[in-house]
């Protein structure tokens, strides 16, 4: 099966912490892989309207990570945007955080998230959740093209 | 939070051997899930209207393996339906397909596919790809309305 080069991904995420488990997660997988990270919503969505110009040092994500939890330009508002913009509303976002509420993951999947996934407790966890999701999307999922396109041409 | 006791999968595909195939490779998964299976885009719709007066026969889906290519109604426009529907629009659906047109995945993920899959050339390998999946959505992920 085909994979790319090298995948994109951007993570927006707050909590320090929860940043490096999600680094250290994707600098185990095998597949090459870049990741970008975004302290909040405001920073996501800079990143996101730099990277549909092209260039190399703001690559278009493969997948964005998103937590829900976020001061600012929360995660809902954020995907709300991104699902409604036509250059960014193909691109995967899968919701990685901590809640559990009900109500939160059918208003996700509502916004057409892509994946609802609570932050594991463990550090085991999180590499295993973390090896899934890039099985998932990297490996057996085709990459939405002019994303992919993007990606190969650094 | 519950622990996902059950899936109900919906897979609307017209091709007898894919339906083999899927429901051969979605019998072995840990988490039980009930396969139901519909031909075409049309029945695929009535299944989920019947769905939505929870009718016993027919439950809501976790989750949609929609195959693009098929006659009468297609898979795009399926999808389309689907993701207009306040109610239904939450369902996952992922598009299982022959197709390789970047035309095809582009559209699939505009029209807000939570996944685009090329059906494999061998079982095995199909067997494989089938187990990823569920893993993702069924171990990884928390599905709506479970």
């Amino acid at each position: 099966m085909e994979t790319l080069k090298e995948v994109v991904i951007l993570l927006v995420e707050d909590d320090i912490g929860d940043q490096k488990l999600v680094k250290k997660s994707f600098e185990r997988e095998k597949i090459a892989n870049k990741l970008h990270i975004a302290g909040g919503g405001e920073d996501a969505w800079a990143y996101l309207q730099r990277s549909k110009n092209g260039d190399g040092q703001t690559p278009k994500p493969d997948l964005i990570l998103l937590d829900l939890n976020m001061p600012g330009i929360g995660g809902k508002e954020l995907l709300r945007r991104i699902k409604a913009d036509a250059e960014l509303s193909a691109i995967p976002v899968v919701i990685l955080t901590t809640s559990d509420s009900d109500q939160d993951i059918l208003n996700s999947f509502k916004l057409q998230a892509s994946g609802y996934i609570q932050k594991p407790v463990t550090l085991q966890g999180f590499y295993e959740a973390i090896h899934n999701l890039e099985e998932y999307w990297f490996v057996i999922c085709k990459q939405v093209p002019s994303v992919k396109e993007a990606a190969c041409s650094r | 939070m519950d622990t996902f006791k059950r899936a109900v999968v919906l897979l609307v595909e017209d091709d007898p051997g894919d339906q083999k195939l899927l429901s051969k490779a979605l019998a072995n998964q840990e988490i039980p899930t009930e396969l139901q299976i519909v031909g075409s885009g049309e029945e695929a719709l009535e299944y989920l209207l019947r769905s939505k007066s929870r009718d016993e026969q027919s439950p809501r889906p976790n989750l949609i393996l929609l195959d693009l290519n098929m006659p009468g109604m297609n898979g795009k426009e399926f999808l389309r339906r689907i993701k207009d529907d306040v109610d239904l629009c939450a369902i996952p659906v992922v598009v299982l397909t022959v197709s390789e047109a970047e035309s095809d995945i582009q559209e699939c993920y505009e029209l807000h596919a939570a996944g685009y899959i090329r059906k494999s050339a061998t079982p095995e390998e199909f067997q494989r790809v089938v187990k990823t999946l569920a893993k993702y959505w069924f171990a990884t992920s928390s599905l709506a309305g479970r």
